[in-house]
């Protein structure tokens, strides 16, 4: 079995769904939530991380989003461009072809 | 088709109006998202990727048109102008939003269709042959039957919180169409030696993380016993079933655990307890129940092909191709049963536009007295339609991208949403499909090939049944890179089977290549008028293993 990388020195970001939409969203600078990664606040590893984590839980606990957790980020690039494949799906929306998907893939980038 | 009385509307308002309440104290803050949860899931509601998801329930798959124009309504109002139909015979909405959530369900009450029995551990939707009622091989109608289970397992006070989710799946027909092998329940219509009608039982098939085919657990159970038997099953695995483990707590593992004789004593035991008491079903209840699914008014028609069809048989070459693999026989003379495939190149498996669905339930109204019905196999059809009248249909459908002539071929793909859409999967389905549905897209070469059952499923939840396409395709995650692996030989059908593992697990790019070398290698080997299954069957795994890995 393949060793899963170690992710905990990336910066990161946090994610979570925000409650009412269920849509994906990025912690910002200023501690408020955008579905564009672009404008999530980017802590240089966990450690740092876990400041932020406090942040977003509280919000998690004022009933604005659902499970927050940070995910590992490339900053080389920009908007930030999250490592594992999963995220990068989460933070693009859906890969698929077709007109379906077309439609998916609209009204992005909005803050919330 | 049923119709719900003042109790059934009533119960399914009354969840409407509980659950509006629910999601007005979950977004004020009075319900934590720990309280919640387990009441959103109760509603079909689940937080997916990237949105919430609701997961409509279509009773045995079978939809009038006004309900699918509901459902089309619901796509635009509250979603993205689409919906999916899925592996189990329902429609999943991707994007719609808690705030909104409660006006979906209203709508969808007002359509007598809900959101209830689609999550949890509670007795799911009950699942049935997409030819009901119209099938020539049909001994009996089986939604007769899946409705008395609905009636039963809805909200049943004992089967709410089971040890895990329950599926039953029931065919009236020897050729079994709704894969009853491998459902948690199999009703497997039948006769006895005296001509009289009634089921085989089977239990603990399912897929999953450990496949299994069911077992028969009792051969011949009369009709008016279904209820009192199914309650001894549910009662036995209620109490039995381990809780201690999520991944060994389906029925499969008790009857796996104990064996199929050791469960068949404690069921029969508890069965000759119930058996006379008020789940025994009187005569007038089963009468009272079909007469809901008496036959439309068909009209009397010549046996035989109607020439309006066989003229455009003959003279269209396209309509030939469609009519071919999309249309199956029908027991009422001068009819014919049509599958609309929602397979077309480039769109993933399974999804359909708010206006096809539109388009559809029109069709349905003019050939096919308003009823459509959806398919394990992700496709709708229309159940009753004149020969005379294929033509027009066809041409109906074609206007609106729906008469993609693949049904049963290489190209015609169950396929789960996958890492795009769904919070458990590894890796993505959907484009997979794709790129597999363009390597077959020359006709000439699908149509030679023949019946091939592809089928993938982005996790080890199988809800893209890969254990049982006569191609698997498992997809995994090896250190954050998507894998596929793929199984030989499965079967959904009344010659169940389960598939064989290939070999170690290849990339994307790899994997398509690999289908179409498995498939050139059946081609190679294949005798007479054999399918992929029947060579496969023939001459094992070796020669497709050898045609995959020998050159690696």
């Amino acid at each position: 079995m393949a060793k899963a990388p170690r992710l905990d020195n990336h910066p990161q970001v946090i994610t979570a769904n925000h409650l009412a939409t269920g849509d994906v969203v990025y912690l910002t600078r200023v501690a408020s939530w955008s579905r564009d990664i672009g404008e999530a606040t980017v802590a240089p590893n966990v450690q740092a991380g876990a400041a932020l984590l406090a942040v977003a839980q509280a919000q998690a606990k004022m009933n604005i989003v659902i499970d927050p957790y940070l995910i590992p980020v490339d900053t080389s690039v920009s908007p930030p461009r999250p490592i594992q494949f999963r995220e990068r799906i989460r933070a693009q929306g859906p890969t698929t072809a077709g007109r379906t998907s077309d439609a998916a893939r609209e009204d992005r980038h909005v803050s919330v | 088709m049923y119709q719900y009385d003042q109790l059934d509307q009533r119960i399914v308002e009354e969840r409407v109006a509980q659950f509006s309440d629910q999601v007005k104290r979950r977004l004020s803050g009075e319900l934590s998202e720990d309280e919640f949860k387990p009441l959103r899931l109760q509603n079909g509601l689940y937080l997916q990727l990237h949105a919430y998801m609701l997961r409509v329930a279509i009773p045995y798959g079978t939809l009038s048109s006004k309900q699918l124009r509901g459902l089309a309504q619901i796509a635009c109002k509250y979603d993205r102008g689409w919906g999916h139909f899925t592996t189990r015979q329902n429609l999943q909405f991707n994007w719609i939003r808690l705030e909104q959530a409660p006006d979906a369900l209203a709508d969808l009450a007002r359509v007598q269709m809900h959101a209830i029995q689609t999550s949890g551990n509670c007795i799911r939707n009950t699942t049935t042959d997409q030819f009901a009622g119209a099938a020539h091989d049909e001994i009996e109608d089986p939604r007769v039957w899946c409705e008395i289970i609905r009636q039963w397992s809805t909200f049943h006070p004992e089967f709410s919180f089971l040890p895990r989710k329950f599926k039953i799946a029931v065919t009236g027909s020897p050729n079994d169409r709704a894969a009853v092998r491998v459902h948690d329940i199999g009703l497997r219509m039948h006769r006895n030696d005296a001509g009289e009608v009634g089921f085989e039982v089977i239990v603990g098939g399912g897929l999953g993380r450990t496949p299994f085919i069911g077992k028969t657990i009792r051969d011949f159970l009369p009709k008016q016993d279904l209820l009192s038997y199914l309650e001894a099953i549910l009662r036995v695995y209620n109490l039995f079933g381990r809780r201690d483990n999520m991944f060994k707590a389906r029925i499969k593992i008790l009857v796996h655990e104990i064996g199929i004789e050791a469960m068949r004593e404690k069921v029969e035991a508890e069965f000759a307890a119930i058996r006379d008491s008020a789940l025994r079903l009187p005569e007038e209840t089963i009468a009272q129940i079909a007469a809901h699914f008496a036959p439309p008014p068909f009209e009397a028609l010549p046996a035989g092909i109607a020439p309006e069809y066989a003229q455009a048989f003959r003279t269209d070459f396209d309509f030939g191709l469609w009519a071919r693999r999309n249309t199956a026989r029908h027991k009422q003379p001068g009819y014919a049963i049509v599958t609309i495939s929602l397979k077309k190149e480039g769109e993933p498996p399974g999804d359909a536009s708010a206006e096809q669905m539109q388009a559809i339930a029109d069709i349905a109204d003019r050939y096919s007295f308003g009823e459509i019905r959806v398919t394990h196999e992700q496709n709708l059809v229309l159940p009753h339609v004149k020969q005379a009248d294929l033509p027009e249909v066809w041409r109906a459908l074609k206007a609106y991208e729906l008469a993609t002539p693949n049904v049963g071929l290489a190209s015609d793909i169950i396929a789960c949403p996958g890492l795009d859409y769904c919070a458990l999967a590894n890796a993505r389905s959907i484009p997979l499909a794709q790129q597999i549905a363009r390597r077959f897209r020359n006709w000439e070469r699908a149509h030679d090939i023949g019946e091939l059952k592809i089928k993938i499923s982005g996790c080890i939840n199988a809800c893209g049944h890969h254990h049982v396409g006569h191609i698997g395709i498992l997809g995994v995650d090896k250190a954050g890179e998507e894998f596929y692996q793929l199984t030989l030989g499965g079967s959904a059908d009344d010659s169940a089977a389960l598939g064989d593992i290939l070999g170690p697990a290849l990339n994307q790019a790899r994997t398509v290549d690999a289908i179409d070398t498995l498939v050139e290698t059946y081609l190679q080997l294949r005798r007479g008028n054999e399918r992929f299954l029947d060579t496969y069957r023939r001459v094992g795994l070796q020669p497709f293993k050898e045609a995959i890995y020998a050159a690696a």
